[in-house]
């Protein structure tokens, strides 16, 4: 009940006094104080997340006739899929049972769903769609003339392009792509220390003070993430500070708990990281489907509202966007699995959000709205979505130009 | 035509790293003669004993005392047949039992990666692996697969045929698991095989042309039954193909009667979706003998253009540069293309890329990823490995976990992606544990004679010569030396700390962009 209250308290204070909000100014001069910068954090679900068995209309006789109970969600029975008011087309639209958690930011209208929204292409690739989704692209010969991630672009258009980026995962994930200030730590708990302590400081500082070959260059750059994020996550007997999130907010020793609990850290730093990129992987469920979806929306929904939770005095600020390369097929394989589909669903919490709410077109499931008469349909462009995102909470207008050059968004409607 | 390149450049690419001996051999018989040997190394393993010697600690506990287990296991189960590992399946054993068997795979590829004579073999098992990847560690029933696959699949096929090759993953139950063809049954088939073997193991994602083409007589050659690429027809209907290749997993098949646990490949007629399919172009009859749909499927995307190109500019890329050049790949690819049907098709293609211009000058090209770093450590230090759980953890954390990538795609061969800064400290956290010794795997011997030089500055210049073969630059014996906290001309030898000292130094000789790349 506890955290229940926390969001109800949020959003009100959202609705009753949206004026006093850094963002309601007008676009004139930038915030006077970093901390009131907006904040963008984005979550890619990794493999391909099943849209129609995350949230889905129960009463659609084609989602009914194509997948058996145990592979969709279902109005009643032991688990009833959650009610979601805010539907398109009138029908029954509900969320998996195991993300009540989620479905409170949701109800609390601090959550909004876009269904039917992802790539304009058609591939099913994960690659090919990770790959095109991160640069903010529709097709591979597009790199001809649009480099690197759109978070890197997004930064740079916002006249962060030096100051550091940061991602939950070993590697610098394609949104980051020639953002080089990335810093990339998979989970703080352990710290960001130097190996070696002072000794190799000293002689990697003597050995690489200059030089720009690009193993020089890395070794500055991680030197000086380590230095930003380190000190401050230590006390001062050089142990690192147990976090505590606020409202007892609790993230889960899971991959996506570990890498939000991360970000909510860096966060409340206040060192002026702008962007970050978190990953959740095991979305691909080919095989067993059910009890494997139920695990991993159960995580990401709990480690969603925790986020929500500990970080609900800095929400005004932040933007999250959760996406993943694809929906899946309609129809499900003899393996209890599904196979590669088309679009998915959009998940957006952000300050003066339309909350509550399912948005875009509901494409319909009978045969002859299929994307290849197999899978959902797209109606909204993903890039829609994030244009749409930079010209309100992220109050960044005239970013959305260059960070999506010869895309014309389309409306969504996403902001009240 | 005579071979002429730099032995460390041949030993950084074609193997793990310099080692004293394996530059005395270089010296003695060529870089041809050197060449020679390893692209037809015998079949038996010149690790085994070694491995066979080594143990790791299990331990877990049970509810009924006897079943416990707290023992030293030899690494010499490696060698057993999978029905055999499969044993623990069977019976039922704890998950450590199976997972057991990954940190076995995992440990005999950090003694063969530094012990082996056979190093081109070790770089060619360590490429097919990421090609054909697997996570062994994400699932450990495919950690039971692992040793029979890293042994019979991807060893003995790592200089030989692609087809063959390709036909032994498809079978194997590594991958059978992994991709989840088992439980691919005809009616509505399970495509995430077929999916990745065309995108992934053979013609790769720049020929998916669904983007283009949604019918596929649409796909250009298509009418002449040579398509330039596939679409997600072609998968479909490969998965149609390789419905009923399956693993003997305990399986009810019907009339109440059960696959056995063997682990081993079967084909299950009644799985199979037995009627008229195309491929590529290609029409398929239906009710073909057993295996025919699959095997025809994979004559088909393992002689396709496309296929030849993929994997002989990932050869490349591998071997070369990230970005090698046109004439590379083209040179292997013709060569890849003639051998086909050879049984040494892969070892020539290597041959061929070895002997190019390109290779000759590519000399500091590649970052090395975290295996590699490890093991030319090992060898040019002189570390006797004997693998620990301390030293696997190490690596486990180093971004290269090995067997354990989740995504098939295998881990990433572009440099970029092994500079991050969470790569960057677990590379000087390897480098520094390694020297120290700090996982008990093994000490770097090179240490003893680098701790008896009389003054600091031949210490560290000592250290460089080790570990780079050259001599050093004397700003980098100064940057070290200083770094330390010592100074130029002080005594060296006859500190107490001399040992320790020299030991830190090859580490911080090895974080030097001449030593982290080859």
């Amino acid at each position: 009940m506890l955290i229940r209250r926390h969001f109800l308290a949020a959003s009100t204070a959202l609705v009753l006094a949206p004026s006093v909000r850094a963002f309601a100014a007008p676009a004139s001069p930038p915030p006077a104080t970093l901390a009131h910068r907006p904040i963008l954090v984005t979550v890619f679900l990794r493999g391909g997340m099943d849209s129609l068995g995350v949230v889905a209309p129960v009463d659609d006789r084609d989602y009914v006739a194509d997948r058996p109970p145990e592979m969709r969600l279902l109005a009643d029975g032991d688990k009833p899929a959650l009610r979601l008011d805010g539907g398109p087309s009138g029908l029954d639209f509900r969320m998996h049972p195991e993300m009540s958690a989620l479905r409170e930011l949701y109800q609390d209208k601090r959550v909004a769903l876009v269904h039917a929204s992802g790539l304009d292409n058609g591939t099913r690739s994960h690659f090919g769609a990770q790959e095109l989704i991160e640069r903010g692209i529709a097709n591979p010969d597009e790199t001809a003339h649009v480099s690197g991630g759109w978070m890197a672009r997004w930064l740079a258009a916002t006249g962060s392009g030096q100051q550091p980026a940061f991602a939950t995962i070993s590697g610098v994930p394609d949104e980051l792509a020639n953002h080089s200030n990335t810093i990339c730590a998979a989970d703080l708990r352990g710290g960001m220390n130097l190996p070696g302590g002072k000794q190799a400081l000293s002689v990697l500082n003597h050995l690489y003070g200059n030089g720009s070959g690009p193993i020089e260059l890395a070794t500055r750059r991680t030197l000086a993430g380590i230095a930003l994020i380190d000190g401050p996550l230590r006390q001062p007997d050089g142990k690192v500070m147990p976090y505590k999130p606020a409202g007892d907010a609790t993230y889960g020793d899971t991959e996506i708990g570990r890498s939000l609990e991360a970000v909510a850290r860096v966060i409340r730093m206040d060192v002026n990281v702008r962007a970050f990129a978190v990953d959740m992987g095991g979305w691909d469920t080919h095989e067993n489907q059910p009890p494997r979806l139920a695990n991993l929306v159960g995580q990401l929904s709990r480690a969603l509202a925790a986020f929500h939770t500990d970080l609900h005095d800095q929400m005004d600020r932040i933007v999250l966007v959760v996406m993943s390369e694809f929906g899946r097929r309609l129809r499900s394989n003899k393996s209890n699995g599904t196979d590669h589909g088309h679009a998915g669903l959009t998940i957006v919490s952000a300050p003066r959000i339309a909350g509550g709410r399912i948005h875009g077109t509901w494409p319909g499931l009978s045969s002859d709205r299929l994307d290849n008469a197999v899978d959902l349909a797209m109606t909204t462009d993903v890039r829609s979505i994030l244009a749409e995102l930079m010209m309100g909470p992220l109050n960044t207008p005239d970013a959305a130009n260059g960070v999506f050059p010869r895309f014309v968004p389309k409306k969504v409607g996403l902001l009240a | 035509m005579a071979f002429e390149v730099d032995p460390r450049t041949l030993l950084n690419k074609l193997a793990f790293g310099p080692s004293d001996a394996e530059l005395h051999s270089i010296a003695k018989m060529g870089a041809d003669g050197w060449l020679a040997q390893q692209l037809n190394p015998p079949v038996e393993d010149d690790c085994a004993q070694r491995i066979a010697s080594t143990h790791i600690h299990l331990k877990y506990s049970s509810k009924t005392p006897e079943a416990e287990v707290d023992e030293d296991r030899s690494l010499a189960v490696l060698a057993e047949p999978i029905e055999q590992h499969w044993k623990v399946v069977e019976k039922g054993l704890a998950g450590q039992e199976r997972t057991f068997f990954r940190t076995a795979v995992a440990c005999a590829t950090t003694i063969r990666t530094v012990h082996s004579r056979w190093q081109l073999r070790e770089v060619l098992v360590d490429f097919w692996h990421n090609h054909f990847n697997v996570n062994a560690v994400g699932d450990n029933l495919i950690a039971v697969a692992l040793p029979t696959y890293d042994n019979q699949v991807i060893r003995r096929h790592a200089l030989g045929n692609f087809r063959e090759l390709l036909e032994a993953v498809a079978k194997s139950a590594a991958m059978q698991i992994y991709l989840n063809n088992r439980s691919s049954r005809g009616g509505a088939a399970n495509e995430n095989y077929a999916r990745e073997l065309f995108e992934l193991h053979t013609l790769g994602r720049p020929a998916y042309l669904n983007a283009l083409y949604n019918r596929w007589r649409d796909v250009p050659g298509a009418l002449e039954g040579r398509p330039q690429g596939y679409i997600d027809q072609d998968v479909y209907e490969a998965a149609r193909a390789f419905t009923g290749w399956s693993i003997e997993d305990g399986t009810g098949i019907g009339a109440g009667r059960r696959l056995p646990m063997t682990g081993k490949f079967i084909y299950v007629e009644n799985w199979h979706d037995n009627y008229q399919k195309r491929t590529l172009a290609t029409e398929f009859d239906p009710y073909q003998s057993p295996l025919a749909d699959g095997r025809r499927v994979l004559d088909l995307v393992a002689d396709h253009p496309a296929t030849a190109r993929y994997v002989c500019e990932k050869l490349c890329r591998r071997l070369v540069s990230d970005t090698p050049d046109a004439a590379v790949v083209a040179a292997a690819v013709k060569v890849w293309t003639e051998q086909r049907r050879k049984p040494d098709q892969i070892a020539r293609t290597v041959e061929t890329i070895a002997r190019s211009e390109a290779f000759r000058r590519s000399t500091g090209t590649k970052v090395k990823r975290p295996l590699e770093l490890y093991a030319s450590f090992a060898r040019s230090a002189g570390i006797a490995v004997a693998p620990t759980p301390g030293l696997l953890g190490e690596l486990d954390g180093s971004g290269q976990r090995l067997f354990g990538w989740g995504p098939p795609t295998g881990h990433p061969d572009e440099n970029d992606y092994w500079l991050s800064s969470a790569m960057m400290r677990r590379r000087w956290s390897l480098l520094l544990g390694l020297a120290d010794d700090a996982w008990k795997a093994g000490g770097p011997q090179a240490a003893l004679a680098v701790a008896e030089k009389a003054k600091t500055e031949q210490a560290a210049g000592a250290a460089y010569r080790q570990m780079l073969g050259t001599e050093a630059p004397p700003k980098v014996t100064t940057a070290i030396v200083e770094g330390m906290g010592l100074k130029p001309g002080m005594a060296f030898d006859s500190r107490k700390d001399a040992l320790p000292l020299a030991r830190r130094m090859l580490a911080y000789c090895a974080m030097t962009p001449a030593f982290q790349t080859r």
